[in-house]
């Protein structure tokens, strides 16, 4: 990205933070980092109320900007032992790597849909947390953040956290744990109606054993078998059907359990001094609004995360390689090839420059 | 249980320091040397020993050795002996746990806000209690718990204690720093430096040097630097590892004297056994099960690690990714 590119891009993003609604809950407590080349350049950043955080973001236009998943009593001190830490939200990181530039954009769903399980099976079913602490946002690219603020979890040490991160992702669980042979020699395993990881498990092989019963086994096929095992199934009983090797079979149906879009490796839910993008920042490598959801259902990122402003000027841009086409803010571009110049409306515009498949074109 | 007997089972109670406070006892020499002793047999033996006091009087002192314990290890500021302390008292309380009734339990339990609910004959406690206090052990771990609307399944009485235990533990880590505490305090600190690890990590002569260990040992290798208490499962794969590694017994041993539960014998009988039977280092993925990965290698099995480039190792101990 050239000097003028980023000048028009920082404009743009300035006008948007003019009048941006933020929900930043204890500002004076978090730590704030910003980003002007990598997504965070510097920390240690602290504000003592919303109109000091908008000023500067007015003044000092950044890319990124990012603000501590924990609480402390003085944010801004360093080295980090002398901010007093006293907390931390409880932060989920779900995302998708993909082929190409684009190829996530298409996957954003399934991410999504990943999001929707996590709160509703486990956050809220397991963990008992209530929905009222628990805030969806959108990453800004690649991803969903999901951020709970529940006090019980405040205090929790990293260790904890990645207890709650890996029963999540279903690491170190052994679903044939689940699973007894009683004196008759029945096996009696989980069933439907149970809570927790035992009864996602039999509700997720009942739906299997309906929708594709011969990922189990052919025998599975007919009805009447079928019938017949899931009946026991219901009641606890894993023996009514004559495959030796159920037990291990079953084990496709554990492997549907796991929410691996759920991040480890970056740490975020278990790291206590990680930042996260502030809800409704911009994301520096798209322009788009890390959008605070209210409808997850019906959200559609490419559409309901776009800046909404500024919607009739429009901006000449060269590409710098070949871009496959996209749905955005509710038209299709492209497909494009390199050294195509087009005018595009300017948040389109800047999309496709930041993610650094274009320059504005020069005289702008 | 008359009131006193429950404070000397469980000293670090608000009932226990009520008493002590209201018996008005001084913190005189005879206090501070049966401290002394207490802190000594901790270290020596894991356990602080049980009371055997007879008069009300003796175990009012009892009581004040475990204030008077308390200051000089809060003078000393010394984490090894801090943290081995909070083990033995853990323990002993643990032991004392084991034989009272539910009401006593509760009432212990009661002073770390631990509160079980029994719900059709199932015996349940808050899941963020349940992280907090239950021991880092694959036994306990969370993905293989029963979990709904926010509470943990507990498989037994035991299970109950053991959490207690830890919560106790975690409370005697947490120690207030004492500033300028009476001169006997302060000689009685001095006395404990003989119970710190003799070889100091500067001498090992062993290369562990930051990026020659895969980032799951380093975290290892870190927490013993710490006097961090390590699971079973913690400490057999560390051993395995640097024995495979090759690193000389004596420096493991060393290593391992860092612990805050250490025991020379028992650490040199399961060093020479694990050594004897040359156990493999087990793989990557059995290191996730037992909750000991904290980043993403993709290289198998942790001897593994020498094979990676300098750039993937620095950015997997910085980043826990590779570039």
């Amino acid at each position: 990205m050239n000097d003028i590119d980023r000048r028009i891009a920082l404009k743009f993003i300035a006008e948007y933070y003019a009048s941006a609604e933020f929900n930043i809950f204890q500002i004076e407590k978090r730590e704030f980092g910003i980003g002007l080349i990598k997504k965070i350049d510097a920390r240690h950043l602290a504000f003592d109320s919303m109109e000091g955080f908008r000023k500067y973001l007015l003044t000092n236009t950044p890319l990124f900007v990012s603000h501590s998943t924990a609480y402390y009593e003085f944010p801004a001190a360093t080295p980090i032992e002398k901010k007093s830490w006293f907390g931390n939200d409880l932060v989920f990181d779900l995302d998708m790597h993909s082929d190409g530039k684009y190829g996530v954009y298409h996957k954003l769903e399934e991410v999504k849909q990943d999001a929707i399980r996590l709160v509703e099976e486990f956050l809220l079913t397991d963990f008992g947390i209530s929905k009222k602490d628990i805030l969806y946002v959108f990453s800004g690219n690649r991803g969903y953040h999901v951020h709970v603020r529940d006090k019980n979890y405040l205090d929790l040490c990293s260790d904890e956290r990645k207890e709650i991160v890996d029963y999540i992702r279903g690491t170190g669980l052994n679903y044939e744990n689940f699973f007894d042979i009683n004196e008759s020699g029945r096996i009696i395993g989980p069933r439907p109606d149970e809570k927790g990881h035992r009864g996602r498990f039999a509700r997720a092989a009942i739906t299997m054993l309906e929708k594709e019963p011969v990922k189990l086994s052919r025998v599975f096929s007919k009805d009447e078998i079928r019938n017949n095992f899931i009946t026991g199934v219901r009641e606890g009983n894993w023996s009514r059907t004559s495959i030796k090797d159920i037990i291990s079979r079953l084990k496709i149906v554990a492997d549907t359990l796991l929410l691996s879009t759920v991040n480890t490796d970056a740490g975020v839910t278990q790291d206590l001094s990680k930042l996260i993008r502030v809800p409704n920042s911009i994301h520096g490598e798209t322009g788009l609004i890390a959008k605070i959801i209210s409808d997850i259902n019906n959200f559609d990122p490419l559409k309901d995360a776009v800046i909404n402003i500024n919607k009739n000027e429009a901006k000449c841009i060269i590409f710098t390689e070949d871009v496959p086409e996209i749905e955005f803010a509710n038209s299709t571009f492209g497909p494009f090839k390199k050294d195509e110049k087009k005018e595009l409306q300017l948040v389109v515009a800047i999309f496709f420059v930041l993610k650094g498949s274009a320059s504005f074109c020069s005289g702008q | 249980m008359s009131q006193l007997e429950f404070c000397i089972h469980y000293p670090f109670t608000s009932v226990a320091k009520a008493a002590l406070e209201q018996s008005g006892i001084a913190i005189s020499d005879r206090i501070v040397e049966l401290a002394l002793q207490r802190i000594k047999t901790a270290l020596k033996e894991g356990k602080v020993a049980k009371s055997s006091a007879l008069h009300d009087s003796e175990k009012i002192e009892n009581i004040a050795s475990y204030a008077a314990a308390r200051m000089i290890l809060g003078f000393s500021r010394n984490r090894f002996l801090i943290n081995a302390y909070a083990v033995a008292e853990s323990k002993r309380a643990s032991d004392y746990l084991d034989g009272e009734s539910d009401e006593i339990i509760d009432k212990v339990a009661g002073e770390f806000n631990i509160k079980t609910e029994e719900k059709n004959g199932n015996l349940l406690i808050p899941v963020h209690i349940y992280l907090k206090y239950s021991p880092r052990d694959v036994h306990y771990r969370l993905s293989n718990r029963e979990l709904a609307n926010g509470y943990v399944k507990l498989k037994s009485r035991h299970e109950k204690i053991r959490l207690i235990e830890g919560a106790i533990k975690k409370h005697m880590e947490k120690i207030p720093l004492v500033k300028s505490p009476p001169e006997s305090i302060k000689i009685a600190a001095e006395k404990l430096k003989e119970f710190l690890p003799k070889i100091q990590r500067q001498e090992i002569s062993f290369s562990l040097a930051s990026g020659e260990v895969p980032p799951c040992i380093e975290k290892l290798l870190d927490s013993l630097k710490k006097h961090e208490n390590l699971p079973h499962q913690a400490r057999w794969y560390l051993a395995v590892y640097l024995i495979g590694r090759g690193m000389p017994m004596e420096e493991i041993v060393s290593l391992y004297s860092n612990l805050p539960d250490y025991n020379e014998k028992i650490t040199r009988y399961q060093l020479d056994h694990a050594k004897k039977k040359g156990y493999a280092v087990p793989a990557c993925a059995t290191i996730l099960t037992w909750g000991l990965c904290c980043a993403d290698c993709k290289i198998g099995s942790p001897l593994n690690w020498q094979k990676l480039g300098k750039a993937d190792r620095e950015s997997l101990l910085k980043t826990g990714r590779r570039i």
